[in-house]
């Protein structure tokens, strides 16, 4: 194969039938691959009338033409599916060494329909593809499942769910390799509401470069640029995610408390820097990554892998609790069990919220970290109050006439951006097609770090089309599909060339663009049609309405409504939202 | 006297986390600075000292200099620098 392997898996659980259907090039050049092909086929796929907890119900897993093809972090993959958290469009992407296997299975995506009357597993390997009774995995958690089924990172890679999925939490991961996710919007209970426990791929093929030697090239330039940059060669690699907990502090967006307040006063306990010096064991890499940003770390009790910024974030000023080592804990459970730390650790401080007010019988309380785990127990096994909790943030607080206390957009957990202090981040969030989500683009760069050029973090003006811009440029990414990570050091233009000199076609990064805006207007086309509406687009009222009451943010709420007039203009669309123009080659619109 | 933070790999050019150092504006408090910790100072400004190295941030109280009146912003008694290192979130 040169960039495409030109196949697609299509497995029905209901009924065993396993077909090869050809891969439409059209569609292939109009979206790429990840991201922009599972929006595209979800489209075709899973209509309105379809819950997304019913057979009816797709998973759409799939790689990009770039990946395994050796260029720099070319490992990822995404799941598309209809999400049961927000009900909208979702994709979740991962990295790791799964997405790079499957590719050499000589496939582009893995569609997975219908419902096994009993727990199975797939196995794709070059003798075929087998559908396995697992009954005997279910109710393993994923890092027995992942080691029962042999999960060995160069020749065969475990992908599954944990309790979690299996017991439909709508805010249950898909793990793969271990300790890899597709977390958010809860795909797993997805895989779950399929009896579907495991898919294990082993492949023989190659992505072949159609011209190697300008792809050997382009290997060269790309990587000289991950290296020069002290972002991806010294920041990542050293001190990993967690290095910007101390600066999004410093500037008053830390949400703290469940945005209660924005900056946490134990800021430093939780930060990368308190993380290297303390339990970080060393840094490792996803497949064919030269940057190396995924922390190894052991506490008293255990070790594994993380936590990520978001996850220290979610696990630590969200709740008011500053235990590094218990956070940590909290990430490896997440993991073990299959679900989103950021979704688990706000739907937990939502919850300590209402305790506070008495609006729930619990004792939960902002600082009580000792209760975390047992927390996050009850959550994957849907026991006492995790019973309620596993719905996530807004169906819980919501059962209490209290949605107003979920942090949340589309029902989807804000993460650790207050958008009070970064006003794009706010229309980042509320205009996010999967609900709020930082790694749909993340004004983090141009509105603090100035990256690729600073901009006013407090100003509403002007912020729209930047924000479109990243939200394309994500796009993008994820439908290569690569790590966004390389974005920071390698420009569109470079991703062009290497595409160009894998598959044999000319891209530019023009074009590479107009995939990700056109990725960008078919989820949006796809949520119009489930139903939502311009009103959707919005951010919990005490963004709105409740000034930041101290620090460099003080005084601050979002102005959406003048950012979302920009932003509908800038896009094209009408004034309620609604793209006005067809999409290019897709048969809609 | 203003208080400098650091942070990510300054940390250790520094030594610590954070300093005390004089100066009526923030150009006087490097200026400072450069004289009492000449590596710090070298992993912050170009060799020749006429700018910032790439990616290095500057901040008075949460704002970005260049928002303010850059290197000629006023700083008091009980204001707080920060320097930020090349750094990235969960995508930038």
């Amino acid at each position: 194969m040169q960039g495409w392997a030109g196949k697609i898996l299509d497995i029905d659980l209901t009924n065993g039938a396993v077909r090869t259907l050809p891969l439409d090039m059209e569609m292939a050049r109009l979206f790429l691959g990840g991201r922009g092909l599972g929006a595209r086929l979800l489209w075709d796929l899973v209509g309105p009338e379809v819950e997304p907890l019913a057979p009816e119900n797709v998973l759409i897993f799939a790689v990009g033409p770039l990946t395994a093809s050796g260029a720099q972090t070319s490992n990822r993959f995404s799941v598309s599916t209809k999400s049961p958290l927000t009900g909208t469009g979702l994709d979740a992407n991962s990295g790791g060494w799964w997405g790079m296997q499957f590719k050499r299975t000589g496939h582009d995506a893995l569609i997975v329909r219908g419902k096994a009357e009993h727990p199975v597993l797939i196995e794709i390997t070059p003798a075929g593809v087998q559908i396995k009774d697992a009954t005997h995995l279910w109710g393993k958690t994923v890092f027995e499942t992942t080691a029962l089924l042999g999960q060995d990172n160069q020749k065969r890679n475990v992908l599954c769910i944990g309790p979690a999925g299996e017991n439909r939490s709508r805010m249950a991961s898909i793990m793969n390799d271990g300790t890899r996710a597709l977390a958010r919007g809860g795909p797993g209970a997805v895989m779950g509401s399929k009896n579907l426990k495991a898919i294990v791929v082993e492949g023989d093929q190659k992505n072949q470069p159609e011209d190697r030697e300008r792809f050997r090239f382009m290997l060269y330039e790309t990587g000289k640029l991950i290296k020069a940059s002290p972002i991806t060669s010294q920041a990542y690699p050293e001190f990993g995610t967690a290095v910007v907990m101390n600066v999004v502090n410093e500037i008053g967006a830390l949400p703290t408390r469940n945005f209660l307040q924005s900056q946490f006063e134990n800021a430093e306990l939780i930060s990368g820097e308190h993380m290297a010096d303390t339990i970080l064991v060393k840094n490792q890499a996803c497949w064919a990554c030269p940057i190396a940003c995924t922390r190894v770390t052991k506490t008293s009790h255990s070790e594994g892998e993380g936590p990520e910024y978001e996850t220290a974030w979610a696990f630590g000023a969200q709740l008011g609790v500053s235990d590094l080592e218990l956070i940590a804990e909290a990430n490896y459970l997440c993991n073990d069990l299959g679900l989103d730390t950021i979704s688990t650790g706000s739907t937990i401080g939502c919850a300590m919220e209402l305790a506070e007010h008495g609006l729930i019988d619990s004792s939960l309380r902002f600082g009580r970290g000792d209760l975390l785990h047992e927390t996050i127990r009850d959550i994957a096994y849907r026991r006492n109050l995790g019973d309620e909790l596993a719905e996530g943030s807004y169906r819980f607080a919501d059962s209490y006439n209290a949605s107003e206390y979920s942090m949340s957009s589309k029902k989807l957990e804000m993460p650790a951006y207050d958008p009070r202090g970064m006003q794009g981040q706010g229309l980042l969030y509320a205009t996010s097609n999967r609900g709020a989500c930082h790694m749909r683009g993340n004004m983090l760069g141009p509105e603090v770090l100035a990256l690729p050029r600073l901009i006013d973090r407090l100003a509403y003006q002007g912020k729209a089309g930047i924000v479109a811009v990243h939200q394309n440029a994500a796009a993008l990414v994820d439908s290569l599909v690569i790590c966004k990570f390389t974005n920071v050091a390698v420009a569109e233009e470079y991703f062009a060339r290497l595409l160009s000199a894998v598959s044999g076609l000319d891209f530019t990064a023009e074009n590479l663009m107009r995939v990700g805006e056109r990725t960008w207007n078919m989820e949006r086309l796809y949520n119009l049609r489930e139903g939502f509406t311009k009103a959707d687009d919005t951010l919990p009222d005490r963004m709105l309405n409740d000034p930041v009451e101290e620090g460099p943010s003080a005084g601050y709420t979002v102005h959406l409504e003048p950012m979302l007039k920009e932003y509908y203009a800038f896009r094209g669309w009408d004034a309620q939202g609604v793209p006005s123009s067809k999409i290019e080659g897709a048969g809609i619109g | 006297m203003p208080q400098v933070k650091l942070f990510g790999i300054l940390r250790q050019h520094a030594g610590s986390p954070q300093l005390i150092f004089a100066g009526e504006t923030v150009r006087n408090v490097l200026q400072d600075l450069c004289a009492g910790k000449p590596e710090l100072c070298a992993a912050i400004f170009t060799a020749d000292q006429t700018g910032l190295r790439p990616h290095i941030r500057i901040m008075l109280n949460g704002r970005d200099i260049d928002m303010l009146q850059g290197f000629e912003t006023p700083v008091g008694e009980s204001d707080t620098l920060a320097i930020i290192p090349p750094i990235a979130g969960g995508f930038s």
